[in-house]
C-alpha cells in the first residue's frame, strides 16, 4: 500500500511540476512567450525614440572620433602620400589589409544568421537576424574605407571598375584583387539587399505609427508597402531566393579574400587550405562580433530583454564554440602542412611567429580563439549570460585580429631575401583602424534608433509556429512550418 | 616506355631562353655601389633621405646585398651580390595587378611596369620573390640643381606609384632606333645598362641572351657553373650569377 | 447594373477571415475581386486562395543569364580587343580558373540584383500613391478587400460581421 500511496504522490508533484514547466518555457523562449502585434510594434518603436544623454555623449565622441581617425587622417594620407603609414619594405600590406580582412570577416556573421540559419529553419535567429545583418552592411562598408585606404592612388580607384573607356582598358581578370573587387562589390550590394526586403513590412509598421519627419523617412523607405498576398508572394520568393543564393557569395567573398594571400608566391601564404581557414575564421570574429552587439542591445535598448534572451545568447555561444573547434582545426591543419612541408622559408617563418619578436601575439591569438572560449562556452549557464560573452566576444576579435596581423605584416617580414627583412611599425594606420571601428559602431547606433532593429513580422510568425506539446507527461516545444 | 610530356606554350626551365639578358660576376664585385648611383642617375630616382631609408622604404633599383658567414670573431665575408629586377619569363609580378600595370612585353621579352597604370595596390611588391620593386611612398623633394639632372628619356614617377628596373628599356630602345635609322642590326656591346656601364669591376654583362655569339652568351659558356637566384620558383629569370669561379 | 464599390473587412484572426473568403465566394464574388491584406506572411493555402503568380523566379533566372553574359564579354571578350594580347606572367591570355571566378560572381551579382528589382517591378514598387489601406493590419490584423454591387453592401456587411469581422466598411483610398 505504501509503495502504491508513493507513486501517486510522485505523480502529483509531477503534474504540479508540469504546471511550472510551461511558465519555466514561457520565461525562457521568446518565441513561446506571444504578446499581441500592437504591443511589440509598441516595443520596437518606443526603443527606436528613445535616447538616454548618454547615447548622445558617446555619439559625439564617436563622431569626433571619426572626423580625426578616418577624414582628417585620410586625407592627410591622400595628400602626403603612404609614407605617413607605416607600411614598408618587405611589409607592403599592413594594417590597412588586416583592417579589411577583419571587417570582411566581421560582415560574415550577418549573412549566416540570417541566410544560414533561414534556410535550416533554426527558430532562434528570427529577433536577430536584423541586428546581425546591419553588422554585415556595416561592416562591409569599413571593409571598403579600409582597401580604398590602403590604395597608393585612391583618385583613381574606379581604373579597378570594368567600365568602358576612350582607350578600351579593362581590368585584369587574372589578379586576385579584380576577383576581391567583383566579390565584395556583390556582397556588398547583395547584403544590403537582403537587408532591405525584410525590412519592408517593418518599415511600413513604423510608417502607420510615426509622425512628421519619421513619418516621410518611413513613407520613403517602406515603397508604399501594403502587405498584399502579392507583395507577400513576391518578398516571400525573392527573400528565398535571397537565403539560398547569398550563402554561396559569402563563402566566395571570403575565399577570394584569402586567396589574395593563397595565390602569391611566398611563404606561410602559399596553402590551398586558406579558403576554408579564411571563411571559418570570418565566422569566427562575425559570431563573436553578433553577441557583442546583441548585448550591448539588450542592455541598452529600451525593451530589448524582451526580444533579446538568455536562450539567444546560449545558442549562439553553441554555435561560436563549434566555430572556435573547427577553427583551431583548420589552424592545426595549416600549420602542420607547412611545419611538415620542410621548406626552409617556411620553417623560418613558422619560428619568427611563434618566437619572433611578435611572438606574444602568435600565443595570444591561440589563447583568444581557442583557449578562452573553450574554457567558458562548454558551460550553458556562462554562455548564457550576456557580459561573460561579450567578453568571450571581445577576446575573440581581438585574437582573430591578430590573427589576420601575424599572416600579413608579420609573415611579410620575412622572405626569401634576407637582405630585405625588416619589421613593421604601424603609422596612421592605426587612427585610421580606430576610425574605422568608430564609423561603425556610429553608423549602428544611428541605424538602431532609426529602423526597427527587430524584424517584428519575423517573431510574429515564429510565435504563431511555436505550441507546447505534451507527449504522455513531459512538455515539449513544437514548431510548425508555416513557410 | 618513356611519358612524354608536352609542354608546348610555355617553355619551362632550360629550355627557356629570353631576349635582353645579364651576367653578373659576384667575384669581380667590390660592392662600390657605382651602380647603385648610375641607376638613379639614369633612371630619375627620387632622393628618398635617412628617415625613410632608415625605414627599408630606399629606392633603388639595384641593391648590393652583402653578408657574412659565422659569428663574431669568425666572421667570413661572402662575395657582394648585386640585386636587381630579374626580368622574369614567367614573372609571379604580372598576373597580380588587377589594372594590367605590370605587363610583359612581347617585343623586348621584359617585365614592364606602367607608372602611369599603377593604381598603388603594392601587390607585384609583395608577389616579387626577388624583392626588387621600389614604391613611392611620398613626393620626394628634388631641391635645385637636382632637377637639372634629370633624364629627360625616362619618367619621374609621382607618390603611390610601383616602380622597377627596366633593364634601361630607354637605352635599348634607342639603340634599336639608331640602328633603324642607318638600316642595320644591334651590334652587341653597341650600348649597355647605365649599371653595367658605370661598373669598374666590369662585373656586370649586358645584351642578348638569345644571340650565341654575345658576350653574356659567351660569358655564360665560358663560367659554365650560373645560376640563377630562386630558379626553384620557375620565374624563369633572365640574369645569370657567378660566384666561386 | 449597379455601381460597384469596394469594401474592407478587417478579421482578428485568419480562420475568420479564411471562413469570409468562403462565404464570399459563395455570395458570388470571384477570387480575382478579393484582396487580402496582412502584417504577417499569410500563403495562399491558409486562406484557400489561388496562387499568387509571381515573376520573381523567372527575373532572377533572366538576370542570372544576363550576369552570366556579362562575365563572358568581360573574360572572353575584353582580353582580346586590345591590338597586342596582354601577356602576364606564364598565364594564357583567357585563364581557366580565373574565368570561373568571374562568371560566378557576376552571375550571382546579376541573379540577386534582378531579384530584387523583380520585387520592386512585380509589387509596383515605390509606389506613393492613394491607396487602400488600414492601419490595424501591421498590428496582426486580416484585411479583406472586396469589391461587389453597391446594392449588396448591406448583405455583405452582414455577412461579414457575423463571420466575426471587426469592421465593414467602404474602403477608402488614403495616402499612406
Amino acid at each position: 500500500m505504501a509503495g502504491y500511496n508513493k507513486k501517486a504522490e510522485t505523480a502529483h508533484v509531477k503534474a504540479e511540476h508540469n504546471q511550472h514547466d510551461e511558465e519555466h518555457f514561457r520565461e525562457k523562449h521568446l518565441m513561446l512567450d506571444p504578446l499581441p502585434r500592437g504591443q511589440m510594434n509598441d516595443m520596437v518603436m518606443e526603443s527606436m525614440y528613445t535616447t538616454s544623454w548618454k547615447f548622445w555623449v558617446v555619439f559625439a565622441i564617436l563622431s569626433v572620433i571619426v572626423a580625426w581617425g578616418l577624414f582628417y587622417s585620410w586625407g592627410r594620407m591622400i595628400l602626403e602620400g603612404l609614407g605617413i603609414a607605416g607600411v614598408n619594405r618587405p611589409a607592403y600590406w599592413g594594417i590597412f589589409l588586416v583592417n579589411t580582412v577583419f571587417w570582411i570577416g566581421i560582415s560574415h556573421a550577418g549573412t549566416f544568421i540570417s541566410a544560414i540559419l533561414r534556410v535550416f529553419k533554426a527558430e532562434f535567429r528570427r529577433p536577430f537576424t536584423r541586428a546581425a545583418e546591419l553588422m554585415t552592411t556595416f561592416g562591409l562598408v569599413q571593409a571598403g574605407f579600409s582597401i580604398f585606404m590602403h590604395m597608393g592612388r585612391v583618385w583613381v580607384f574606379y581604373w579597378l571598375m570594368p567600365y568602358p573607356n576612350e582607350r578600351m582598358l579593362w581590368p585584369n581578370l587574372h589578379s586576385p584583387l579584380t576577383w576581391d573587387l567583383l566579390a565584395i562589390t556583390t556582397y556588398l550590394l547583395s547584403s544590403t539587399m537582403y537587408l532591405f526586403l525584410p525590412l519592408i513590412p517593418d518599415l511600413a509598421m513604423a510608417r502607420d505609427r510615426s509622425t512628421g519627419w519619421r513619418k516621410n523617412f518611413y513613407k520613403i523607405l517602406a515603397l508604399g508597402f501594403r502587405g498584399t498576398e502579392g507583395e507577400w508572394s513576391h518578398l516571400r520568393n525573392a527573400m528565398s531566393i535571397f537565403a539560398f543564393a547569398i550563402i554561396p557569395v559569402m563563402f566566395s567573398v571570403h575565399t577570394i579574400v584569402s586567396w589574395d594571400f593563397a595565390a602569391a608566391t611566398r611563404p606561410g601564404w602559399n596553402s590551398s587550405i586558406f579558403g576554408p581557414y579564411f571563411v571559418v575564421g570570418a565566422l569566427h570574429s562575425g559570431m563573436g562580433a553578433v553577441i557583442m552587439v546583441l548585448a550591448v542591445v539588450r542592455g541598452t535598448m529600451k525593451n530589448m530583454k524582451y526580444f533579446i534572451r538568455p536562450e539567444h545568447f546560449d545558442a549562439i555561444g553553441k554555435l561560436m564554440l563549434i566555430i572556435s573547434m573547427t577553427w583551431a582545426y583548420f589552424f592545426f591543419n595549416d600549420y602542420m602542412v607547412q611545419w611538415y612541408g620542410g621548406d626552409k622559408w617556411t620553417h623560418m617563418l613558422l619560428h619568427f611567429h611563434e618566437s619572433g619578436p611578435m611572438g606574444w601575439m602568435w600565443f595570444a591569438m591561440l589563447i583568444f580563439n581557442i583557449a578562452i572560449p573553450w574554457a567558458v562556452l562548454w558551460n550553458q549557464k556562462w554562455r548564457s549570460t550576456p557580459w561573460i560573452v561579450f567578453i568571450v566576444g571581445l577576446l575573440i576579435n581581438v585574437g582573430m585580429w591578430f590573427e589576420r596581423y601575424i599572416i600579413i605584416p608579420i609573415s611579410l617580414s620575412i622572405n626569401r631575401m634576407p637582405f630585405t627583412w625588416r619589421l613593421y611599425h604601424p603609422g596612421v594606420e592605426i587612427p585610421l583602424g580606430i576610425g574605422t571601428l568608430a564609423f561603425f559602431i556610429l553608423l549602428y547606433m544611428a541605424a538602431s534608433r532609426l529602423i526597427p532593429l527587430i524584424p517584428v513580422w519575423e517573431v510574429e510568425e515564429g510565435q504563431m509556429a511555436h505550441e507546447l506539446k505534451k507527449f504522455g507527461r513531459e512538455t515539449v516545444v513544437t514548431v510548425s512550418e508555416l513557410e | 616506355m618513356a611519358i612524354e610530356l608536352k609542354v608546348s606554350e610555355v617553355k619551362m626551365g632550360e629550355a627557356y631562353v629570353g631576349k635582353w639578358g645579364m651576367v653578373i660576376d659576384q667575384d669581380m664585385c667590390t660592392g662600390c655601389q657605382a651602380c647603385v648611383a648610375a641607376c638613379a642617375m639614369e633612371n630619375n630616382l627620387s632622393f628618398v633621405g635617412e628617415t625613410d631609408s632608415g625605414y627599408g622604404r630606399s629606392m633603388h633599383w639595384i641593391r648590393i646585398e652583402r653578408f657574412w658567414e659565422g659569428s663574431y670573431p669568425e666572421v667570413k665575408m661572402t662575395p657582394n651580390q648585386p640585386m636587381l629586377c630579374q626580368q622574369c619569363g614567367a614573372a609571379t609580378c604580372e598576373p597580380v595587378c588587377p589594372a594590367f600595370a605590370t605587363v610583359h612585353s612581347q617585343a623586348e621579352q621584359l617585365n614592364l611596369q606602367v607608372y602611369n597604370r599603377c593604381v598603388g595596390t603594392r601587390y607585384c611588391a609583395n608577389n616579387c620573390p626577388y624583392q626588387v620593386r621600389s614604391f613611392n611612398w611620398r613626393d620626394y623633394k628634388r631641391p635645385e640643381p637636382l632637377p637639372n639632372q634629370l633624364n629627360p628619356d625616362v619618367t619621374v614617377r609621382r607618390r603611390g606609384v610601383m616602380e622597377k628596373c627596366t633593364f634601361c628599356i630607354q637605352r635599348i630602345h634607342k639603340a634599336q632606333d639608331k640602328a633603324k635609322s642607318e638600316g642595320r642590326e644591334v651590334v652587341d656591346g653597341e650600348f649597355t645598362t647605365a649599371c653595367a656601364q658605370a661598373c669598374p669591376a666590369s662585373a656586370i654583362t649586358f645584351g642578348r641572351v638569345d644571340n650565341p655569339d654575345s658576350l653574356v652568351s659567351q660569358l655564360a659558356r665560358v663560367h659554365g657553373h650560373g645560376v640563377k637566384h630562386l630558379e626553384e620558383l620557375g620565374t624563369l629569370p633572365n640574369v645569370t650569377y657567378f660566384k666561386g669561379g | 447594373m449597379a455601381e460597384n464599390i469596394s469594401l474592407l473587412a478587417v478579421f482578428p484572426d485568419l480562420g475568420p477571415a479564411a471562413d469570409a473568403i468562403d462565404q464570399l465566394r459563395a455570395l458570388g464574388i470571384p477570387d480575382d475581386h478579393m484582396n487580402v491584406i496582412s502584417g504577417i506572411p499569410v500563403t495562399e493555402a491558409m486562406l484557400g486562395r489561388p496562387n499568387q503568380w509571381t515573376n520573381v523566379p523567372r527575373l532572377a533566372a533572366g538576370g542570372a543569364v544576363l550576369g552570366f553574359l556579362g562575365g563572358m564579354f568581360l573574360t572572353f571578350v575584353t582580353p582580346n580587343s586590345y591590338p597586342i594580347p596582354i601577356q602576364v606572367g606564364p598565364q594564357a591570355i583567357i585563364p581557366g580558373a580565373p574565368t570561373v571566378v568571374v562568371l560566378f560572381e557576376l552571375t550571382m551579382l546579376g541573379m540577386l540584383l534582378s531579384t530584387f528589382l523583380g520585387v520592386f517591378l512585380d509589387s509596383y514598387f515605390p509606389n506613393y500613391r492613394p491607396m487602400e489601406y488600414v492601419k490595424e493590419v501591421s498590428d496582426g490584423k486580416i484585411a479583406v478587400f472586396f469589391i461587389c454591387p453597391e446594392d449588396s453592401k448591406e448583405k455583405m456587411t452582414k455577412a461579414m460581421t457575423a463571420l466575426g469581422a471587426e469592421k465593414v466598411e467602404v474602403a477608402e483610398v488614403e495616402q499612406l
